[in-house]
């Protein structure tokens, strides 16, 4: 019979929007009408009579509600998965608990130096701009050949690029001057401050929020100041001192508050307290023409704007033509710009000189990649263990659930439903886990906000995204680990689980073991690493020096007078009886400032110029600081002002054996740029050398003694700008005040400003410490929770093994070899872990020692020691165990058969 | 009593249910009242009444065999229920009680 078909289409739709219940028995009229109509009416006309029809069902008591589209069974079933999760976690206490304590373990690693790894991978993210915002960058070679990179360009630059160059919105200039003194002038208490200059567009390319001023404004008028909250703070004692006047004590105006900006938050490169308006000098009629033909200096920071479709690589080849159109470089001299984004400052300066700014101005901190992706990866990797935790214990679990897969399947569970009931279970355990471990980074915040010196709060400092990424990823975590074991345990069999076959997974015994052993791997790599680390900064604290560091007071010349006046202070501080001796100098050994440089060769020599450090110091030197004298003679009085010392490295390069040698110094260099000390290039200064002391460090253990010249005080290089001040041990604080009184008397603007010298010599090596403590707690967690696991999978193979031993109990088997049995399966895996942990480490550590010039050499007891560590504490972990299921009566266990 | 009272549609679906006794179901309902009444009625109207009758507790439905003629649907027989039939009598007394109120003056209005 040849039936005419209605169109599918509208039955469909009808399909789609009735209710399900009401479907069948509507469509069957509409398809008896339809049957009918078609006879009489043809085929075109009834068709369209049963569109009408179905649109006109279009009503609200026919269309099913939004809701209902999933069955509703679904919803119940997740109910029945969250309740059957739950309970088998509680049924078996002891493997929830450990599977729970080893994710917690792990979770507050990884969020801990989670926070830390964000913060510092975050600088800088506080300009809306900041993506488009770039840092000019010199790269400048010398008629010989010398390189230097330097975050520093000239004035004109940013002036013509921000007019020239048609992909730049915006340019700005900072320097950082130097030091001084800057008071209130109606309540004038000393306060040392770094004088940062910039022009009118600072506060416009950067956001720093204002509190108060008009932020196009505030830099724009001479003589106009805009500081911190905090040095308002600091001077004023409250915050709302818009309009007030300051008095740097290098200017004879003061300079008025047109602006007072919030504190720097901790992910920022800038530290300024406070800046002057370009302008200011600007007034200056003859800086002004200095700086309208400054092309190629390197005395401002320059930062840029771009345009959002502006390729930095191809605008910092235009700057690079701007300068060479206005201006020509010294013979021989060639630069080249290139523009460092914003956000790669604080991470990615390694090997660019930190410019524009004052000797004395310390350079701003930098960031260390190595340390950041070291601890990326010790956190991902103890997460890592303890995923694996989570995934070994439970399939090691799964014959004890297999009657329960069994039924469920024979009941009707598919396989999603497996699934889904194990991966419910590994989420309510991973959320469990978060949760603590949440509570228990909250509590262990402040400690370790003091430990790695920054101030994090638990949500406000690092934002939704960060606890979003980690909710993600410790779901991830959950799902993955929950994932294998659910994969594996639902693909079984229904009828040879209920039958009670026993399962043949070797396969998946042997991932088990694999796990393990990655586990251990990851754990004795970093006990490796953590000894060799805490070897290396403990010889780098009690490495011989060559000086005395110890008692010694470092107190900063901030003053004009304290410099002019020393002899005077000098005198007064050495009358003091808690004084043993007292020094002027440049710089000081383990100097935290930049040492300048001279280059220099052996008088009569033909050799190329030689490059050296240089310290100024007094007679006093020598004797305070403790170093040993090995030819030659000492500084005497003032007719030594043409002589020099130097120490062995110096003497080696310059091919000096005896004192009395004469050496030329023609150029010098304050920071990265040498120029020649006399104003007429062609003289030099030509000292002659009497006496060569021993090599001591005065620089950080990284480097190796350089070559050093230690000129007299009074030379032509650099002037003194220390008293060290070898103190005796009692009573410390008095002797401080009495050298402050000293120096306050000198002259009365003295901020005193002291170190003490071993103090600021450990912060060479602070990183290292740090990292050395955070990477030994890492690494003992990392131990624990590969041991938590491992408690788990023996308690597990005892228990699977309890007939076994009490037969061989019967059969007369010692207490011993159960043991023995049931530990060396273990312990083989950790002694394999072991043999690919060896190697891992030796290459890891190796490179990273490599970065000190001065290192301890790897030695075989590290390895030795740390593989009895993981061994042993694996070995207690198992053998517990073992001897818990060696004693019990064999009676006990076999009565039951 | 409240909630007896039956719409205009509703009373003539009801009472055509009550006519096609046995035999109700949608296309059955739908020929008689075209029928009788000779008006037209759409599927949706008549299906969402039928519904609501149900809803309310007037009318029960029972399904049948599926037949050829529709493709194997069944069909959905409905049936007054002793409610159903007490809200038809409820509806019939209430007007009668009006016609019986009603002045015989206005009838002779035509």
């Amino acid at each position: 019979m040849n039936r005419i078909e209605p169109p599918s289409f509208i039955l469909h739709f009808l399909r789609w929007f009735c209710k399900p219940e009401y479907h069948a028995d509507i469509e069957g009229d509409l398809l008896e009408i339809y049957e009918r109509r078609v006879d009489s009416l043809g085929k075109t006309r009834t068709n369209l009579l049963l569109y009408r029809d179905i649109i006109l069902l279009c009503r609200p008591g026919i269309i099913r509600s939004a809701k209902i589209t999933q069955p509703l069974n679904n919803n119940g079933m997740f109910k029945s998965y969250f309740i059957m999760g739950w309970r088998n976690l509680w049924k078996s206490k002891l493997y929830s608990s450990l599977n729970v304590l080893g994710l917690t373990f792990g979770m507050v690693i990884f969020l801990l130096i989670g926070l830390y790894v964000y913060d510092e991978l975050n600088f800088d993210t506080q300009h809306s701009k900041g993506d488009r915002v770039y840092r000019v960058i010199t790269h400048e070679k010398n008629q010989h050949n010398e390189a230097t990179t330097v975050a520093a360009a000239g004035y004109m630059l940013a002036q013509e690029s921000r007019n020239a160059l048609p992909e730049v919105e915006m340019t700005t200039r900072m320097q950082r001057l130097g030091r001084r003194n800057l008071v209130d002038p109606e309540n004038p208490v000393h306060v040392q401050e770094t004088v940062t200059g910039a022009d009118e567009y600072f506060l416009q390319l950067f956001d720093f929020p204002l509190i108060e001023g008009d932020r196009r404004t505030a830099l724009k008028e001479p003589n106009s100041i805009v500081i911190t909250e905090d040095l308002a703070m600091r001077i004023f004692g409250k915050k709302d001192v818009l309009n007030k006047n300051l008095q740097y004590d290098f200017m004879d105006a003061p300079v008025k508050i047109t602006g007072v900006l919030k504190s720097h938050p901790q992910n920022s490169t800038f530290n300024f307290t406070s800046v002057i308006s370009e302008a200011t000098w600007m007034s200056d009629e003859g800086f002004r023409r200095e700086m309208e033909s400054d092309w190629a200096s390197t005395s401002f920071t320059v930062y840029a704007l771009l345009r959002p479709d502006a390729v930095a690589d191809s605008v910092s080849k235009k700057m690079t033509r701007v300068v060479y159109a206005n201006t020509t470089m010294a013979p021989g001299t060639v630069i080249k710009h290139s523009l460092q984004p914003l956000k790669a400052v604080h991470l990615r300066s390694e090997g660019i000189a930190d410019g524009a700014r004052n000797s004395n101005v310390d350079s701003i901190p930098q960031g260390n990649p190595v340390y950041i992706t070291v601890f990326s990866f010790t956190a991902i990797f103890v997460l890592l263990i303890a995923g694996i935790n989570y995934t070994n214990l439970t399939t090691a679990r799964a014959s004890s659930r297999l009657k329960e897969i069994g039924v469920r399947k024979a009941i009707g569970a598919v396989r999603s439903n497996l699934v889904k009931q194990f991966l419910v279970e590994s989420i309510i355990t991973t959320s469990i886990a978060f949760f603590i471990a949440v509570l228990i980074v909250a509590l262990l915040l402040p400690a370790f906000n003091d430990f790695v010196n920054k101030r994090f709060e638990l949500f406000a400092s690092v934002g939704l995204r960060f606890w979003a990424a980690a909710m993600m990823l410790i779901i991830g975590i959950g799902i993955l680990s929950g994932g294998y074991a659910a994969m594996l345990l639902s693909r079984f069999n229904p009828v040879s689980l209920l039958k009670g076959l026993k399962l043949k997974n070797g396969g998946d015994f042997s991932l088990r073991k694999a796990l393990v052993i990655l586990q251990f791997t990851i754990s004795t790599v970093m006990i490796i690493s953590t000894i060799v680390l805490f070897m290396q900064v403990r010889f780098l604290n009690n490495t011989e020096l060559g000086f005395d560091k110890d008692l010694m007071v470092v107190i900063d010349v901030n003053v004009q007078k304290a410099r002019s006046n020393f002899e005077w202070v000098k005198n007064e501080m050495s009358q003091l009886s808690s004084v043993k001796h007292v020094s002027a100098t440049s710089r000081v050994p383990g100097e935290w400032k930049s040492i300048p440089r001279v280059k220099l060769k052996k008088e009569g020599s033909t050799a190329e110029l030689q490059i050296a450090y240089t310290i100024a110091a007094d007679k006093d030197f020598i004797s305070t600081y403790g170093i040993e004298l090995q030819k030659g003679r000492n500084f005497q009085n003032n007719a030594d002002s043409l002589s020099v010392m130097i120490n062995e490295a110096a003497a080696k390069i310059l091919g000096i054996t005896d004192v009395s040698d004469e050496i030329i110094i023609p150029e010098t260099a304050r920071n990265q740029f040498f120029t020649p000390v006399y104003d007429d290039a062609s003289l030099a200064f030509k000292p002659r050398v009497v006496g060569i002391v021993k090599d001591f460090h005065f620089q950080s253990l990284r480097t190796k003694i350089e070559p050093l010249i230690i000129t007299y005080y009074a030379n032509p290089i650099f002037p003194i700008d220390y008293y060290t001040v070898k103190i005796h041990a009692n009573d410390i604080e008095a002797t401080l005040g009495k050298l402050k009184a000293i120096m306050v008397t000198n002259d009365e603007t003295e901020p005193f400003e002291y170190h003490f010298l071993d103090d600021q010599l450990a912060l060479f090596y602070i990183e290292d410490e740090r990292s050395q403590t955070i990477l030994g707690w890492v690494a003992l967690a990392s131990v624990v929770i590969a041991c938590l696991g491992l408690f788990g999978l023996a308690t597990y193979s005892a228990e699977q093994r309890l007939k076994e031993i009490g037969i061989r109990k019967v059969l007369g088997a010692s207490l011993l070899s159960i043991i023995a049995m049931l530990s060396q399966d273990f312990m083989k895996l950790v002694l394999i872990a072991c043999c690919i942990a060896f190697p891992l480490a030796w290459v890891a550590t190796d490179w990273w020692l490599q970065e000190y010039a001065y290192h301890i050499d790897i030695e075989w007891w590290f390895f030795a020691l740390s593989g009895i560590i993981a061994t042993g504490i694996a070995l207690l972990t198992v053998s517990y165990q073992a001897i818990k299921a060696a004693v019990v009566s064999p009676v006990e266990i076999l009565k039951s058969e | 009593m409240k909630k007896i009272q039956l719409g205009e549609f509703e009373e003539v679906v009801l009472l055509t249910v009550g006519i096609l006794y046995g035999n109700a179901y949608g296309v059955t309902i739908k020929d008689e009242i075209e029928q009788r009444l000779n008006r037209e009625v759409t599927i949706g109207a008549l299906q969402v009444t039928l519904r609501r009758l149900e809803s309310k507790g007037f009318l029960t439905s029972k399904q049948g065999d599926p037949s050829e003629s529709r493709r194997g649907r069944p069909k959905l027989y409905f049936e007054i229920t002793a409610y159903g039939k007490k809200a038809l009598e409820y509806t019939k007394e209430s007007r009668d009680e009006l016609w019986k109120s009603l002045p015989k003056l206005v009838l002779k209005l035509k």
